[in-house]
């Protein structure tokens, strides 16, 4: 089974906040802009809290100083897009995966993007149109990345 | 005063830029009046100069990615302005990647967003830190940097990136090679084009790349880190200076990337 683990900032977002800056002096209408990093992770059903109690225990991951970690749907929501860049260096190699000397467990392969949710002036999801544009501009560059809606 | 003397060069400086001052010396070490220009520097300021330079460095820390915040900032508008009226635009390392983010480089169909980008070093995604050659590879008159420079010429530079392998799709690389883009590739210190002397997996081997008319040259390696004889690590340059103050104080190596410059400017 795929389990999605979100781990985003809880202190400011210097990223983030760049961005929409950017993207509004660009003409994209946004209210607010999010990040955070997405772990998808194809686990042996059974073995997914063992694989949950590892993650938050690697600090290159998850920092509960200043982090949030979430487990989220395996896809991306309205006003979201995922980015990842598929033939670059990135992806862990595995099975076994390792991070920072830990095994995960279970786990037969693991996804990472870097996740932006994009809300309008009101708080809700930033309309589809708006989502194209901010990659358009800024968040995406087509030539070695992707993204996925 | 000689027109070299006369020519203004701007060093473009973003919040995060490191390169600065290295570089404003290599340019005067070549006769360029050179300034350095801030990012709030009203664009009408920057507007006189005659050549601009983007160095290196973590342009707003690389946020969203090396170069894509700062290829947005009023400043690469003038940067724009300058390349469309022929001016030479240089970039080097993190002023490499604004220049691709821009799409001023490889610049093909008059693109207004990136074609082709700095992506992370392969394989490994890690930092590398390492003296490397420069080929010429292109005819020296494709890039106005260049046109002072024997065919197959070898530059020393060093390669200080964890994002500088070129990455495009396969159209437009086709392209970067049917338009004589790439200007110098790595190579070893023979001049030989060997997988062990890229540091970063770029495709094509590419280190430094033109835009369509050839007054904007975006180099991933730094040349002036390497533009004096004392900063090289080997070398008859460096073994015949040894015990010469002076002649270990002389520019060299890299130099030639600036002296190109002054070349045009003149």
């Amino acid at each position: 089974m795929t389990v999605a683990v979100e781990v985003a900032l809880t202190i400011p977002d210097n990223e983030a906040r760049t961005a929409l800056t950017t993207l509004r002096r660009l003409g994209v209408d946004l209210g607010a802009l999010e990040r955070a990093d997405l772990w998808l992770f194809e686990v042996d059903a059974g073995r997914e809290t063992e694989l949950l109690e590892t993650v938050r225990s690697i600090e290159t991951i998850f920092n509960p100083n200043k982090h949030a970690l979430r487990v989220r749907d395996t896809a991306p929501g309205p006003g979201e897009a995922w980015l990842d860049e598929p033939g670059g260096p990135g992806r862990l190699a595995g099975p076994p995966f390792v991070v920072a000397g830990r095994p995960l467990p279970g786990v037969a392969r693991v996804d990472r993007y870097v996740a932006w949710r994009l809300r309008d002036r009101h708080g809700s999801p930033a309309a589809g149109k708006v989502v194209d544009r901010a990659l358009e501009t800024l968040l995406l560059n087509p030539a070695f990345q992707r993204a996925i809606r | 005063m000689s027109a070299v003397a006369a020519a203004r060069v701007g060093i473009l400086v973003f919040p995060g830029t490191n390169s600065e001052d290295e570089t404003k010396r290599a340019c005067e070490a070549v006769g360029l009046q050179t300034e350095l220009v801030h990012w709030r520097t009203p664009v009408e300021d920057v507007r006189r100069y005659d050549a601009l330079v983007l160095p290196g460095g973590f342009a707003y820390e690389d946020r969203v990615r090396g170069g894509a915040i700062a290829a947005h900032d009023p400043l690469v508008g003038v940067v724009r302005e300058a390349a469309a009226a022929g001016k030479p635009v240089l970039g080097i390392c993190n002023g490499a990647q604004v220049l691709l983010e821009a799409g001023l480089v490889p610049g093909l169909d008059a693109a207004s967003g990136p074609q082709a980008g700095f992506a992370r070093n392969a394989p490994g995604g890690r930092f590398v830190s390492r003296r490397v050659q420069l080929k010429l590879v292109a005819p020296p008159q494709r890039c106005v940097f260049t046109a002072h420079l024997k065919p197959g010429s070898l530059m020393p530079a060093w390669a200080s990136h964890g994002e500088g392998r070129l990455a495009a799709s396969q159209h437009v690389l086709e392209r970067i090679v049917a338009g004589d883009h790439v200007v110098f590739t790595y190579a070893d210190e023979r001049g030989d084009a060997t997988e062990a002397a890229v540091p970063n997996g770029s495709a094509l081997a590419a280190a430094g790349l033109t835009n369509v008319a050839g007054n904007v040259l975006a180099v991933m390696p730094h040349p002036e880190r390497d533009a004096w004889t004392f900063m090289h690590r080997d070398g008859a340059e460096r073994a015949g200076a040894r015990g010469d103050r002076a002649a270990m104080l002389a520019p060299s190596g890299g130099i030639a990337l600036f002296a190109g410059l002054a070349a045009a400017l003149s």
